[in-house]
C-alpha cells in the first residue's frame, strides 16, 4: 500500500521537475515572441530635410528609412549635383534611438553647424549640415516606437 | 514579467522539493512494507529553512536587480534544495550543517546584492582579491587538514568547521583574469602582458598538483584560464596548447602521484579490482544501474553504499533515487544556468562583465562535467564538488557568489552590448559544454538501462544482501515438509536460520559477507522470488520497492529422519554418505563430514575458510576420491569374469557419466585430467548414481535434490528432473551381478572397495536393494577418508537395517 502511494508521489515529483523545465521552455518561447514583436514594431522616426542647393528653390524631402546617403552619385538618397560634393559624401544613420551624421571620407568635409565633423555625431532638429556648397536643414519627427509589451498585455484578458 | 517568471519557477521548485520531502518521510514504511515504522521527519527542518532562505534571496534579487535574468536564480535554488534534501537523506548531521551553510550562503548573497553598486571595485582591486585568495590557499600548505583525517589536506578548519580555500580561489581567479584581460585591448598570444597570468596560473596548478595532489582543481584552473584567454583573443591555438598542458599534467600526475595513478587505473579498468582501487567507481555505477529509469524513490535506494556519497558521489546518489528521469532534469537545470550565463555574457555592457560572466560559466560548467563524468566513468575520478548540489560549505558559498555575479551582470537596462570581435569562442564554448552534458546524459542512460541487468547481478552488489533483510526468503523443507532453512524476524531485520546445521555443507548458506553456497546458491532464484512468481508481480515489486517479491519455498528430496541417522553414524569421521532412490534418482540422504554450523558464520566464517579439514566442502558432490575397486559389481555386470582393457574401461566409465557434471541443482566435481583408469577419481554422488543401475535393472537414474516449489498461484509445483534416466547395463546381467554380491541374511547387496591416491587412503562401501525388492529401490554409498573396511561395513549395515525397517 505504502509502495503504491509513494509510487504515485514519485511520478508527481517527476512531473514537478519537468513542470519547472516546461515553464522554462514556455517562458523562453514568450521571450522570443516578445523580442520579435519589439523588433518588428521598432519604427524609425521620420526625418525631414530642407535641401538648399545652388540657386534652385529649397526642396523639402522626407525619409523613413534608417540610412540616408548624400553625394554626387545619382544612386544616393539625396543627390547633390555639385562639383564641391564627393560622389558619396556623407550619411545619416539611425541607431541607438538617435540620428547620426557620418562623413564618408569626402574631399571637402562635412560641416555641422559651422564645425567640421571627424566622427559620427548626433543631430537634432534645427541643425544645419553643409556639404560643399549644399546646405541641409534638419527637422525630426516625434518618436513613434510602439511599446510591444503594452500591446501584448492589452491583448490578454 | 521578469518577477512573474522567477516567482512561478520558484513555486515549481518548492512543489518538487515538498513532494520529495513527503516521499522521504514515507520511505521507511515502503522499505519495511508496514505502517508501523519510525517515519523520517528531521529533513523537514531543511525544507522549511530552504523555503525561508530562498524567499529572502528572491525578495532581495527582485529589489536590487529589477532587470536580472529570471531563470538563473530559480534553477540554482532548485539545485541547492535538491542537494540539501539528498544530504539530509544520506546523513542527518551533514544535512544540518549544509542547512547552516545554505543560510550563510544566502546571507552573503543578499549582502553582496546590497552592495552591488560597488561592483566595479572588483575590477579595480583585482590584485588585492587575487593575492588574498592565494594567501589563504597558501595557508592550507601549512595549516591544512582533512575533515576525514585522511586524503589531501585541502581544508582550513577549527572547532568542527572546515573551509576549503581552493573553492573561492577559482572564482577569485576568474575575477582577476576578467579584469586583467579587459584592461588590455588587443592581446597578442606571445607577448609580455599574457606572460604574467600564464606563469601565475601554471605555477598555481603545478603547486596544487604536486603539493596538494589535487588533479581536479589543477585541471579546473588550467581550463578556466585557457577558455578565458580563448574568449579574449579568439585564437584556437590556445585550446590546443591547453590540451597539451593538461595531458602533460595528467602524465606527470600519473607517474609521480600514487592517488592519481590509482584513479586513472580505476577509470581504465574498473572491473579488475572492484573491491580495491576501483571500489568507489564500481559502487557508483551500481548505484546508477539500480536507479534505472524512474529511480527507487528518495530514501528507498541504498546510495550510502557508495563512499563519500554526500559530496563527490552525490550525482550517483541522485541517480539511484530519482533514476534517469531525475538525472535528465538535473542536467537540464545545470545547462539552463550555463546557457543563461552565456547569454548574460554576450549581453554584458562592457568587456570586464563579459569576460567575468564567461569565466563564471566556464567554472560552473567544467566543475560539473568533471565530477559527473567521474561518477559515471566518463573521466578519471577527481574529488571536486558538484556546484550547488554537493555537500560542502565553501563549494555552496562559491556557487552562490558565482550566481550573484551572473545575476548582477545580467541586470542591464537597455544598454547596448559591448562590441564583440569574434563570435567563434562563444559558439565553441556553448557547443563544447552542450556536447559534454549530452554525453553525460547518454552515458548515464547506458549504465542505468542497457548495462543495468548485468551490473545488478554482480556478486559485489550489496543491494541483494540488503534486499534479503527486507524481503522474506523462501524456506527449504525436506520431503515431509519439515523445515530445514527458514527466515525469521520481521521486515528490516530478516535473518536466515538453519534448523538442521549438520546439513550445512550440502545445503549451504546465504550470508551478507560470505555470499551464498550450496543449494542456497543454486536455488537462489526460487528462494528470492525471481523465478516461479508471475513476471508482472516481479516487475511490480521492482517498481514499488526495488526488491523482488517474497521468496518461494522449495521442497527437497532429503528425508530428515534418515539424514539424522546417517549423520549420527558418520560422526567425527571424514567422509560422505548418500542414499539414493534408484528409480527416481531422488537423493534421500546426503551427509558430508566434518560439517559446521552456519548459524555461527558471523563469528566463524574466516576460520572455516582456512580450516584444513575443509568443512565448507560438500564431500558428497565435490569431493573427488579415487574410485579404486568400488565399482567392481558394475564391472562384473558388464564384463563378467573377463578382465576389461583400459579402452573398454574408459568407454564404460564414460557411459556411467563419470567424466561429466551430474545434472543436479548443485555443482558436482568430476575428473578433468586424462589419467590411468586405476587412478580415476569421482565424487560419491557419481559413484552412487552409477551403482543405482544394479538396483534398478541396469537403468541409471538422473539424481535430483529439489523436487517441488510452492508457487502462490498453483501451490506445490513439481520441479522437473534435470536429466534423463538411461540404460547402461543389460537388465538381466545387472540383476545377476547384484545377486552375486548378496549379503548373507540381508535383503541387499553390498561391496567394500578400497583405493589410494598419493598417501590418502579411501574406503568405499557401495550397496543397494536387490532386484526383487518390493519397496522403493535404494542405493547407498559410504566413503571414508581412512583405511577402515570394518567401520565402513558396520556403518553400511546399521544404516541399511535402519532404512529398510522404516
Amino acid at each position: 500500500m505504502s509502495g503504491s502511494i509513494v509510487l504515485a508521489l514519485r511520478l508527481l515529483t517527476a512531473l514537478a521537475l519537468y513542470g519547472f523545465l516546461g515553464w522554462v521552455l514556455y517562458y523562453l518561447y514568450r521571450e522570443v515572441q516578445r523580442q520579435s514583436f519589439t523588433l518588428a514594431n521598432r519604427r524609425v522616426p521620420g526625418i525631414s530635410l530642407m535641401v538648399r542647393h545652388g540657386s534652385g528653390a529649397p526642396a523639402l524631402k522626407y525619409f523613413s528609412q534608417p540610412e540616408i546617403t548624400l553625394g554626387r552619385d545619382p544612386g544616393c538618397d539625396i543627390p547633390l549635383m555639385d562639383d564641391t560634393v564627393s560622389a558619396r559624401h556623407a550619411q545619416l544613420v539611425y541607431h541607438h534611438g538617435q540620428w547620426w551624421l557620418e562623413d564618408l571620407g569626402s574631399t571637402n568635409g562635412t560641416i555641422l553647424n559651422d564645425s567640421l565633423i571627424t566622427m559620427p555625431t548626433v543631430i537634432t532638429s534645427g541643425d544645419e549640415i553643409k556639404c560643399g556648397s549644399a546646405r541641409l536643414g534638419i527637422s525630426l519627427s516625434e518618436n513613434v516606437i510602439i511599446e510591444p509589451t503594452q500591446r501584448l498585455e492589452k491583448r490578454q484578458p | 514579467m521578469n518577477d512573474k517568471t522567477q516567482n512561478r519557477l520558484l513555486q515549481w521548485a518548492a512543489l518538487f522539493l515538498f513532494l520529495q520531502s513527503i516521499i522521504l518521510t514515507l520511505a521507511p514504511a515502503v522499505r519495511e512494507r508496514s505502517w508501523d515504522v519510525d517515519y523520517r521527519l528531521s529533513h523537514w527542518a531543511g525544507f522549511l529553512a530552504w523555503a525561508v532562505l530562498v524567499a529572502l534571496a528572491n525578495h532581495a534579487a527582485i529589489k536590487y536587480l529589477p532587470e536580472r535574468d529570471p531563470y538563473i536564480f530559480p534553477a540554482a535554488a532548485l539545485l541547492s534544495g535538491w542537494g540539501l534534501l539528498t544530504i539530509w537523506r544520506l546523513d542527518e548531521n551533514f544535512g544540518l550543517r549544509q542547512t547552516a551553510w545554505l543560510g550563510i550562503s544566502v546571507m552573503v548573497f543578499i549582502l553582496a546584492l546590497h552592495f552591488n553598486r560597488h561592483f566595479s571595485l572588483l575590477r579595480r582591486y583585482k590584485y588585492l582579491i587575487l593575492s588574498g585568495g592565494l594567501l589563504i590557499t597558501a595557508l592550507t600548505l601549512i595549516f591544512g587538514t582533512n575533515p576525514l583525517g585522511i586524503g589531501p589536506r585541502l581544508w582550513l578548519g577549527c572547532c568542527g568547521v572546515y573551509f576549503q580555500p581552493s573553492e573561492p580561489l577559482k572564482i577569485l581567479l576568474v575575477i582577476y583574469l576578467a579584469a586583467y584581460l579587459a584592461d588590455r585591448a588587443n592581446i597578442r598570444l606571445i607577448s609580455l602582458p599574457l606572460l604574467i597570468p600564464t606563469l601565475l596560473v601554471t605555477g598555481l596548478a603545478l603547486l596544487l598538483l604536486l603539493v596538494q595532489r589535487d588533479l581536479g582543481t589543477a585541471s579546473i584552473f588550467i581550463t578556466i584560464f585557457t577558455i578565458m584567454i580563448f574568449i579574449a583573443t579568439g585564437r584556437r591555438r590556445v585550446i590546443f596548447s591547453a590540451i597539451v598542458v593538461l595531458s602533460c599534467a595528467l602524465l606527470v600526475g600519473y607517474f609521480m602521484i600514487d592517488i592519481i595513478q590509482v584513479r586513472v587505473m580505476g577509470w581504465l579498468s574498473p572491473w579488475e579490482d572492484p573491491t580495491g582501487n576501483s571500489y568507489q567507481i564500481v559502487q557508483s555505477l551500481l548505484a546508477v544501474a539500480n536507479g534505472g529509469t524512474i529511480g527507487r524513490g528518495i530514501g528507498i535506494g541504498s546510495p550510502l553504499l557508495v563512499p563519500v556519497a554526500i559530496s563527490d558521489f552525490i550525482y550517483a546518489a541522485i541517480a539511484e533515487e530519482t533514476g534517469l528521469f531525475g538525472i535528465l532534469g538535473l542536467i537540464a537545470l545545470i545547462w539552463l544556468i550555463l546557457a543563461r550565463g552565456l547569454i548574460t555574457s554576450l549581453r554584458a555592457a562592457d568587456r570586464f562583465k563579459r569576460y567575468l560572466a564567461a569565466g563564471v560559466v566556464t567554472y560552473l560548467g567544467i566543475q560539473s562535467l568533471l565530477i559527473i563524468g567521474g561518477n559515471i566513468r566518463l573521466l578519471p575520478l577527481t574529488g571536486v564538488t558538484l556546484p550547488f548540489v554537493s555537500y560542502g560549505g565553501s563549494s555552496l558559498l562559491t556557487s552562490y557568489f558565482a550566481m550573484f555575479l551572473l545575476l548582477t551582470i545580467s541586470n542591464t537596462e537597455d544598454e547596448e552590448p559591448a562590441e564583440l570581435r569574434d563570435p567563434k569562442p562563444y559558439s565553441l564554448l556553448a557547443g563544447g559544454l552542450a556536447l559534454g552534458f549530452a554525453t553525460c546524459a547518454l552515458t548515464t542512460a547506458w549504465w542505468a538501462i542497457i548495462r543495468a541487468p548485468d551490473l545488478l547481478t554482480r556478486t559485489d552488489n550489496p543491494r541483494r544482501a540488503i534486499a534479503d533483510r527486507f524481503v522474506e526468503r523462501g524456506e527449504l523443507v525436506d520431503t515431509n515438509n519439515q523445515p530445514i532453512n527458514i527466515t525469521q524476524g520481521k521486515s528490516g531485520s530478516f535473518l536466515r536460520s538453519y534448523l538442521y546445521p549438520d546439513l550445512a555443507s550440502v545445503i549451504g548458506y546465504t550470508h551478507p559477507v560470505y555470499g551464498q553456497a550450496g543449494l542456497e546458491a543454486s536455488l537462489d532464484n526460487y528462494l528470492r522470488g525471481l523465478q516461479g512468481n508471475p513476471t508482472s508481480l516481479i516487475l511490480w515489486n521492482q517498481l514499488l520497492y526495488g526488491t523482488p517479491p517474497a521468496g518461494l519455498d522449495v521442497r527437497l528430496s532429503l528425508n530428515l529422519t534418515l539424514q539424522a541417522q546417517a549423520d549420527q553414524l558418520l560422526g567425527e569421521h571424514r567422509g560422505a554418505i548418500i542414499l539414493l532412490n534408484a528409480e527416481t534418482g531422488e537423493v534421500l540422504v546426503m551427509a558430508s563430514h566434518p560439517t559446521y554450523d552456519p548459524n555461527n558464520l558471523d563469528t566463524e566464517g574466516d576460520a572455516l575458510a582456512r580450516d584444513a579439514n575443509a568443512p565448507l566442502l560438500n564431500r558428497a558432490t565435490q569431493g573427488l576420491y579415487p574410485i579404486g575397486t568400488s565399482l567392481l559389481p558394475l564391472l562384473r555386470a558388464k564384463f563378467g569374469e573377463n578382465q576389461p582393457s583400459e579402452m573398454q574401461l574408459e568407454e564404460f566409465y564414460k557411459e556411467l557419466g563419470l567424466f561429466e557434471a551430474l545434472p543436479i541443482s548443485t555443482t558436482t566435481a568430476f575428473e578433468t585430467e586424462t589419467v590411468n583408469m586405476q587412478d580415476l577419481r569421482a565424487s560419491p554422488l557419481h559413484v552412487v548414481t552409477a551403482a543405482a543401475a544394479l538396483s534398478h535393472h541396469g537403468v541409471l537414474p538422473s539424481p535430483r535434490l529439489a523436487t517441488a516449489v510452492n508457487t502462490p498461484e498453483q501451490g506445490w509445483v513439481v520441479l522437473p528432473a534435470l536429466g534423463q534416466p538411461r540404460e547402461v547395463l543389460n537388465a538381466q546381467s545387472a540383476d545377476e551381478a547384484a545377486l552375486s554380491f548378496l549379503q548373507q541374511g540381508k535383503p541387499y547387496w553390498s561391496h567394500v572397495g578400497q583405493a589410494s591416491h598419493d598417501s590418502a587412503r579411501i574406503t568405499w562401501l557401495v550397496a543397494g536393494t536387490l532386484p526383487n525388492w518390493r519397496g522403493t529401490p535404494l542405493t547407498l554409498v559410504v566413503s571414508l577418508e581412512e583405511n577402515n573396511p570394518s567401520l565402513v561395513r558396520s556403518i553400511g549395515a546399521s544404516f541399511l537395517d535402519f532404512v529398510l525397517n522404516q
